[in-house]
């Protein structure tokens, strides 16, 4: 009652102006999740490129219209996550580790520099290598960054039918 | 700045400010004393104001003293990072 009355007071005497307690963005919405999914579809599509065949070495103009759509189709789900995955990682990079955390884990600038690196090559490529080992930079980057947060972690199997695993807090 | 009133929008500065609260702000401290770590300033950046605490003060190097000023709540705070002093518009006086 008296905070409010003393809110009331002073603004009636000065005006209220706002003062930022962030910077770019909110806090607190940090999180490798998307980084390590967007590999995983990368690893689906390449699966998935790779899985085309055709009905014979002379496939029919339907036949390979059909083919040359799928594999376009495919091929820009795959860009678009190559670039999301670096897109996340960057954020993380750039936002959210601090000097303290590059002093923990000095190998940080490396890791970052190598998934930005696979990323691009598994973009250009069809290369499930590539991709696989992408992902597993990522992770890597996900257990980093829960550690962190002095947070255990796990691997859990995710939903794709090309397999992967997601790092997630306990 | 004299004096000011303003409301507090962000969770950078929590347990110490909560979003929404409101903090009274004043130059008139820094006529007298000089910025010191651990003050909780009111500063302008790309005409944004923005409340942070100083966490780090570095020594005169030609260009004048610089000012690392950071969110109390570092689990997820974006470091904002070095200020000049003519950048601190005040000192948090008193938080309502």
């Amino acid at each position: 009652m008296i905070k409010q009355v003393l809110i009331s007071t002073i603004s009636k005497i000065l005006p209220t102006k706002v003062a930022y307690a962030h910077c770019d963005i909110p806090c607190g919405i940090y999180d490798p999740y998307q980084a390590q999914l967007a590999a995983i579809s990368i690893i689906r599509m390449t699966g998935m490129i790779n899985d085309l065949t055709t009905s014979s070495s002379e496939p029919s103009f339907d036949e390979r219209k059909k083919i040359i759509h799928q594999i376009s189709r495919l091929t820009k789900v795959k860009e678009e996550h190559a670039e999301l995955c670096k897109h996340e990682v960057r954020i993380l990079w750039a936002d959210y580790f601090k000097e303290e955390h590059l002093r923990e884990y000095p190998n940080l600038h490396d890791l970052v520099f190598s998934i930005m690196k696979h990323a691009s090559k598994a973009r250009q490529e069809i290369n499930m290598e590539e991709s696989k080992e992408l992902l597993e930079k990522v992770q890597k980057l996900a257990e980093i960054f829960w550690k962190t947060k002095s947070r255990k972690v796990t691997k859990i199997e995710s939903s794709s039918p090309s397999g992967g695993k997601i790092v997630i807090p306990q | 700045m004299l004096l000011s009133y303003f409301v507090i929008v962000g969770h950078s500065m929590e347990p110490s400010f909560k979003n929404g609260s409101f903090a009274l702000v004043s130059s008139i401290p820094y006529l007298f004393i000089k910025p010191k770590v651990g003050d909780i300033i009111a500063f302008k950046k790309e005409d944004k104001i923005f409340i942070k605490r100083i966490a780090k003060i570095n020594p005169p190097a030609g260009g004048g003293k610089k000012y690392f000023v950071k969110g109390d709540n570092n689990k997820d705070s974006l470091e904002t990072g070095w200020i000049n002093k003519k950048e601190i518009l005040g000192k948090v006086i008193a938080k309502i």
